[in-house]
């Protein structure tokens, strides 16, 4: 018996022993890609230190980390946070308080693009997390084609076309003539349904808004696939990457299609609307093959797409080293133009840094447009008010909803109405129209 | 004898720790989530108690029901795909006047679809039945089948099909191998008894093969259905995560975590994972049930 009991304590010792003779970070950072190897690499190298950044894939971020966070246990000393859940996260004691001593950082404020500074700031107007970057969203187009289909390459003169919706219906209509495709799918339209007059999607006394400019979604998608001015291709699918490289298969099997025409199931993508990032990792990535021949503009409103924020752990036990690591990665001029001028080409939010190189930027996939001044302006028009935790949810069940319409599933009114459904089914919170 | 005992008891000590500390203890606590409106954030320390309100709105849920039956239509629809081709292999590999060749191999092969991951599949099938670039249309327009692409993944009847399809793919080969297994164990005598009496191949496969290959095809059938109510990742992946087209790939459980982790409705989530479980229970007790009457018999 005895024997039996030292042989499980020893194993069990055993056991213990072998999970924490593993080296310890002086560091760990979490985050849901690997942007920031790079800042932290430069940063070992400063300051010695070990930093141990672990990545957690997007789509368990949340229920990975936050459990962490929820109970102090294995909680790390600093967690990036997307614009999906920031609004939610900085309400909980989540990210220590950057706007005490000794942080202090809202003498900041100033150097940052307003609605990124904003969006850090919880109800109670502390600041718990920053950006370095900065995550507007415009219109990708191809030049060979604008050139051959609009007679020009211009971004200034491509983006008075696509200033209204109604002009991107008739770019997409000329686009057609020539069998190219305005967009590669309907959801390209979405951006742009908050229209001139912005609404958050819930308001302060937690009622859904629907707006006119919301419900006219309905009818312009409608209209972008009655009129075939798109390539079929939804969002992230494979047949949507392949579309920026060269024309994809198109085989609606309508009648009106010519039979004789060669080309008569394929077609070629004009457009797309993404953020600042879908260059570094969409197009560029996937569309290595049109490099070049890329420019951007702007759409017919502003408007900005994820966006990473960062903070430090409340509890965290190296708070110093960790303040010292963010202040790197989003307050240090000379670090921060290295990083942009030479690996990544981020759009910066942090203004002493983006007003010194946004004037002669020049960008070789965009064939040399400064895409760095354009997405800087398109920044400044967007309000952080309109802002809220609700957004991509319930952007992404009416942009489903507006997808069945389109498809011929249902009509209008019910869709609108299964809408309100699950709107209310997912934030029983919210009250929802009629 | 009390010595045995005890030591009995710390050999079994590790299990019941684990045991307590992994099971017993979520499923109560997952029960005190069920009365409250937790959003998995803050603590539960102040989610607010909201007594059985929860599970009014789980009976009056319109979306749970839907998901239910989802996940029946898809279950259902997989399995007897799944059990025709299984079954029908398997009798026709055991035939003892076929005397099929390589038994060993197609058995392997017929496994290989269960240990591809689900992610890549559904990826794959994703891919394969895209409306426009997918592999199946070209495939049907250039044979002339249809005129038109069909959008598979956008109509309920043909995403449903789909999965149940896909399942079926995935499980014919493991309940194959079960089967063969049945069908092997019944003794040749009855098969050649029945030969001399005159008895033709359906009247074999009606009197000696499906009576004696009852307990099999009971256990075949709760297994599939203890797996097809967790019904999840495949109808996850293969469309937006959130069980389009029109809810049609809303299943019990995808409804469950959208509900707990997408939405933060931490206390709904539980009290529908409590849902699940009734359900459960009652469905392994109709076949319980079931088994129990047949070995009494």
């Amino acid at each position: 018996m005895k024997k039996l009991l030292l042989l499980t304590v020893l194993s069990i010792l055993f056991v213990l022993g072998a999970c924490s003779s593993q080296e310890k970070a002086d560091l760990v950072v979490t985050s849901f890609t690997d942007e920031l190897q790079e800042p932290i690499n430069k940063f070992e190298e400063l300051h010695d230190v070990n930093v141990d950044l672990q990545i957690i894939p997007t789509e368990n971020y949340t229920t990975t980390l936050r459990p962490a966070l929820e109970s102090g246990e294995g909680a790390p000393d600093v967690f990036t946070g997307e614009i999906v859940y920031l609004k939610d996260w900085i309400e909980q004691d989540y990210w220590a308080n950057l706007s005490t001593d000794p942080y202090n950082v809202d003498a900041w404020e100033d150097d940052y693009m307003d609605y990124v500074w904003d969006l850090g700031k919880n109800s109670a107007g502390e600041v718990r997390a920053v950006s370095w970057q900065t995550t507007p969203g415009g219109i990708y187009y191809r030049r060979s084609i604008a050139e051959e289909v609009l007679g020009t390459d211009d971004p200034d003169e491509v983006g008075e076309m696509f200033s209204t919706m109604d002009g991107l219906m008739d770019v997409g209509e000329k686009m057609k003539e020539h069998n190219y495709r305005l967009f590669p799918d309907e959801g390209s339209i979405q951006p742009y349904t908050n229209g001139q007059d912005p609404q958050p999607w819930v308001n302060e006394n937690n009622e859904l808004v629907m707006t006119e400019a919301r419900l006219s979604y309905f009818d312009y998608a409608k209209e972008l696939r009655d009129k075939q001015y798109t390539a079929l291709a939804p969002a992230w699918s494979p047949a949507w990457y392949e579309s920026f490289v060269g024309p994809i298969s198109y085989n609606v099997g309508w009648d009106e299609l010519d039979e004789d025409a060669e080309d008569a199931d394929k077609t070629e993508v004009f457009a797309v609307s993404l953020p600042t990032w879908g260059l570094n990792s969409v197009l560029k990535e996937e569309a290595e093959e049109t490099s070049g021949d890329w420019a951007v503009t702007n759409g017919p409103t502003p408007y900005f797409q994820g966006g990473t924020w960062i903070g430090m752990y409340k509890d965290s036990e190296n708070k110093d080293l960790a303040w010292e690591f963010i202040q790197m990665l989003v307050h240090d001029e000379e670090f921060l133009t290295e990083w942009v001028t030479e690996t990544t080409g981020d759009v910066l939010s942090y203004l002493p840094v983006t007003t010194k190189i946004s004037e002669d930027f020049s960008e070789e996939y965009l064939g040399g447009q400064n895409h760095y001044k354009f997405f800087l302006e398109e920044a400044q028009k967007i309000d952080a008010s309109t802002i809220t935790k609700y957004d991509q949810q319930i952007g992404e069940l009416f942009g489903t909803e507006v997808g069945n319409y389109v498809e011929g599933n249902v009509t209008k009114e019910e869709a609108l109405e299964e809408f309100y459904n699950q709107v209310e089914n997912a934030f029983p919170e919210v009250t929802v129209p009629e | 004898m009390a010595k045995n005992n005890r030591r009995a008891y710390l050999f079994i000590a590790p299990f019941v720790i684990v045991f307590l500390i992994f099971n017993i203890y979520p499923i109560f606590l997952t029960f005190y989530y069920s009365l409250t409106n937790y959003s998995g954030m803050g603590g539960i320390a102040n989610a607010e108690f909201v007594g059985i309100s929860n599970y009014v709105r789980l009976v009056t849920d319109t979306y749970f029901y839907e998901a239910f039956l989802n996940t029946i239509q898809i279950w259902g629809f997989n399995f007897v795909v799944q059990m025709l081709i299984a079954l029908g292999l398997a009798l026709l590999f055991s035939d003892i006047r076929l005397k099929l060749r390589g038994v060993s191999i197609f058995r392997a092969l017929f496994y290989l679809p269960n240990i591809i991951t689900i992610a890549s599949v559904a990826l794959l099938f994703n891919i394969l039945l895209d409306w426009n670039h997918g592999a199946l249309n070209q495939m049907l327009l250039s044979l002339g089948l249809i005129d038109s692409p069909i959008n598979w993944l956008n109509s309920p009847a043909y995403a449903q099909s789909a999965v149940a399809l896909i399942g079926a793919w995935m499980w014919f080969g493991n309940s194959f191998i079960i089967l063969l297994a049945g069908i092997s164990g019944i003794s040749r005598d009855y098969y050649e008894a029945a030969l001399i009496d005159g008895a033709n191949w359906w009247k074999s496969f009606t009197n000696i093969t499906l009576p004696q290959l009852k307990p099999i095809l009971l256990y075949v059938l709760i297994t599939s259905i203890i797996g097809g109510l967790q019904l999840f990742d495949l109808p996850m992946l293969l469309t937006d995560t959130r069980g389009a087209p029109q809810g049609s790939l809303n299943t019990m459980v995808l409804y469950l975590y959208n509900q707990a982790f997408r939405y933060n409705n931490f206390g709904y989530g539980a009290t529908l994972a409590y849902g699940l479980f009734i359900i459960t229970v009652i469905f392994s007790a109709i076949t319980f049930r079931t088994m129990y009457r047949r070995e009494v018999r």
